[in-house]
């Protein structure tokens, strides 16, 4: 198994998965467990800290397509926070900037949501 | 040095120091919204005009795109106009279509007297800069108007630049897009074929897909054998049914567009918004059918989108067949195995030894043509010390015969010590078969129990080919036929009758099998029950043994050294 972790913590009330590692066809499914679980437990204000993700492949990118639409309908949202520049690019190349809420830091998403939430 | 001129002269170099610094601001940027505000915004602040606006011209039409547009106006950015003149007709760069005559749109309401200015490159057209009157009311003098036009020659050229500059940015992503596919495409034809798991396969294409292709909406529609299975999706309010399925997978091959005739005929495509629908074959075989919506920001799906949805849909199906084919030949192997195991057990069920019976020569014979067989023979002392010689031919071939005779071995054998007639066990075994198995399996069976003391042999035929009995000094043989129905095919209503005979010094009995009379040769002639009593006259003088040898050696003969069924043979010579 390639090198691919998932911490899961809480920031002010909001679940951030720190994401880590090669996040491709074979870790794609413990990033979809992740999300899953989460959504199964009504959490849906969910950031993902991409701070230490060092490569990402299409599959990768999938997961967030996947639930993303699920996530929202329940009132909720995924933002994507701390890229390295490698990895934004990725996103970037493929569209997702139009989608997705892709911050800089973790600290902005956490505000966006409780902002919303005033 | 009068004054007015000396102003003139500083206002001259003003200007002049001005036009430099906006032209180098302009044609620095790359960014032609950036180019557009600035020249529109720093003429109007200039010539102090209240209302301005930029008109960029849609390819190959006199309709213009109002882009930038400052000062009260019905009109907002992004609406068109239509302007009646081209912009060929006249040489100067400043149009004033009022002394020129010409029908100018209304960009404000109740000011029709503007100026527009040529915004063009040495051969290009691209649009005008459009400036109403001053604020003061006033024309903009002829010098300021040079002055735009200066300003206007500068930023052609800048928008030009930028819009070049974008094009190729434009190119450039495309062919990153484009490098970035075939990355995954190599990825992942390395992933699938280290992945084992057909339902790994499945979802790794789903992701990759939904992530590439920037879509939400996905189904895999897998054709396993003639049953159309979903075996990948997302974004799908319900799970399409299996005629939803069969009537997905017989739509013709590939729709990048899916029709309003489609969504009419197929409802569930429009309630999950598919978009496009491809068809994936294996060796000219359609395998899969895959399904996915428009993109998440609601472009379209283009012909290179599509491309890429077939190239990495047939690198899953490949796969994934692979997988099925491994399975096939893992279940294969072990079915062998387990036949391999069967036929040990069965080989165990026949006698290995036969007994030692004083008087009697004896020998048997099973070989099965399969790796098991249906044939059944036994030969075991009672406890009264005499003997049981029993033969059976289950119907059918292969396992289902091979556990019917395993089953008929252990009735006989619980049955041997239980102090009761040949035919009443017969009537017992013939109604468990009966109870216990399908109605079209039945078993032909013969037994006979030998009395040493009178030398009697009392057996019961329950429709198995009659054994042969030739007597010592004849040349016709007897068929022991008497007994009942054939095992299995009823209930023992009337009793099995037992019939006895005696077995004197040089008389030969012959149990056989259909596997050793129904054999055919090559022109469809059967081996037959004269061809064996010929055999067995002329070679009556062969010890039991020689003489199963003689009969299996010439039935093979008879059909180019094969044998085709089960075949089983029990010789009894009394001496």
């Amino acid at each position: 198994m390639k090198n691919f972790h998932i911490n899961h913590r809480q920031a002010d009330q909001i679940d951030v998965l720190e994401i880590s590692g090669e996040l491709d066809a074979h870790t794609a499914s413990k990033l979809e467990d992740s999300l899953k679980s989460l959504i199964d437990k009504n959490k849906h204000n969910i950031i993902v800290n991409c701070n230490n993700l060092e490569y990402i492949a299409s599959a990768g990118l999938g997961v967030f397509m996947a639930y993303i639409e699920d996530v929202r309908g329940l009132g909720g949202d995924i933002k994507l926070t701390n890229m390295n520049e490698k990895v934004y690019n990725v996103f970037d190349l493929l569209g997702f900037p139009t989608l997705y809420d892709i911050l800089d830091d973790e600290k902005e998403a956490v505000k966006q949501f409780h902002n919303r939430d005033q | 040095m009068s004054k007015v001129k000396q102003n003139k002269e500083t206002r001259s170099r003003f200007e002049l120091k001005m036009l430099l610094e906006t032209s180098r601001l302009l044609i620095e940027s790359r960014e032609t919204d950036f180019v557009l505000n600035n020249l529109l915004l720093i003429t109007m602040g200039k010539m102090l005009v209240p209302r301005g606006a930029i008109l960029i011209q849609v390819p190959g039409k006199n309709e213009y795109i109002i882009t930038k547009i400052k000062g009260r106006s019905r009109l907002s950015e992004g609406d068109r106009i239509e302007i009646p003149w081209s912009p060929n007709e006249f040489d100067r760069i400043a149009i004033d279509p009022q002394k020129l005559g010409l029908n100018s749109p209304e960009l404000f309401e109740g000011q029709n007297r503007g100026l527009y200015f040529n915004l063009k490159t040495s051969n290009h057209h691209l649009g005008y800069l459009y400036l109403s009157r001053k604020g003061n009311d006033e024309l903009l003098s002829d010098h300021e108007i040079e002055f735009i036009e200066s300003l206007s020659i500068i930023s052609s050229v800048a928008i030009a630049n930028s819009r070049m500059f974008s094009e190729m940015r434009e190119i450039n992503r495309k062919l990153d897009r484009k490098v970035y596919e075939l990355n995954t495409l190599f990825d992942l034809s390395k992933d699938f074929s280290l992945m084992v798991d057909r339902e790994k396969i499945a979802s790794t294409f789903k992701f990759a897909l939904l992530g590439q292709l920037l879509i939400r909406k996905f189904f895999l529609i897998y054709n396993m054998n003639g049953k159309l299975e979903l075996m990948a999706s997302s974004g799908l309010q319900k799970a399409p049914n299996k005629k939803q399925r069969k009537q997905i997978f017989d739509l013709p091959e590939d729709i990048l567009e899916l029709q309003p005739e489609h969504y009419e005929a197929l409802p569930f495509l429009k309630e999950n918004e598919i978009a496009a629908l491809t068809a994936l074959q294996l060796q000219g075989e359609k395998t899969a059918v895959v399904g996915v919506s428009k993109k998440a920001n609601k472009e379209d799906l283009t012909r290179p989108d599509f491309n890429f949805l077939q190239s990495l849909g047939n690198l899953a199906i490949l796969s994934i067949q692979k997988t099925l084919f491994l399975e096939e030949r893992i279940e294969k192997e072990k079915l062998e195995e387990e036949i391999n195991i069967a036929k040990n057990i069965q080989k165990g069920l026949f006698p290995e030894t036969l007994p030692n019976i004083p008087n009697l020569d004896l020998a048997a014979k099973n070989i099965p043509s399969q790796q098991v067989g249906g044939d059944y023979y036994d030969i075991v002392e009672t406890p009264d010390a005499n003997f049981i010689t029993a033969i059976g031919d289950v119907t059918g071939k292969g396992i289902p015969a091979a556990l019917l005779m395993a089953n008929l071995q252990s009735m006989l054998h619980v049955l041997l010590p239980v102090d009761i007639t040949l035919g009443e066990a017969t009537g017992r075994i013939n109604n468990l078969i009966y109870e216990n198995t399908p109605s079209d399996k039945f078993i032909t069976f013969f037994w006979a129990k030998y009395f040493h003391a009178e030398s009697r042999l009392k057996y019961i035929n329950a429709g198995h080919n009659p054994p042969l009995l030739l007597r010592k000094e004849k040349n016709e043989f007897e068929e022991l036929s008497e007994g009942g129905l054939i095992l299995g095919a009823m209930p023992t209503l009337t009793p099995y009758e037992e019939t006895a005979i005696t077995l004197n010094n040089g008389d030969i009995l012959v149990m056989y099998t259909d596997g050793v009379t129904e054999t055919f040769n090559r022109i469809g002639e059967e081996y037959g029950e004269e061809n064996l009593q010929k055999l067995i006259l002329e070679n009556r003088s062969q010890s039991a043994g020689e003489l199963i040898d003689t009969i299996v050696q010439d039935v093979k003969n008879f059909n180019a050294g094969k044998l085709a069924d089960d075949l089983t043979l029990i010789v009894i010579k009394a001496t």
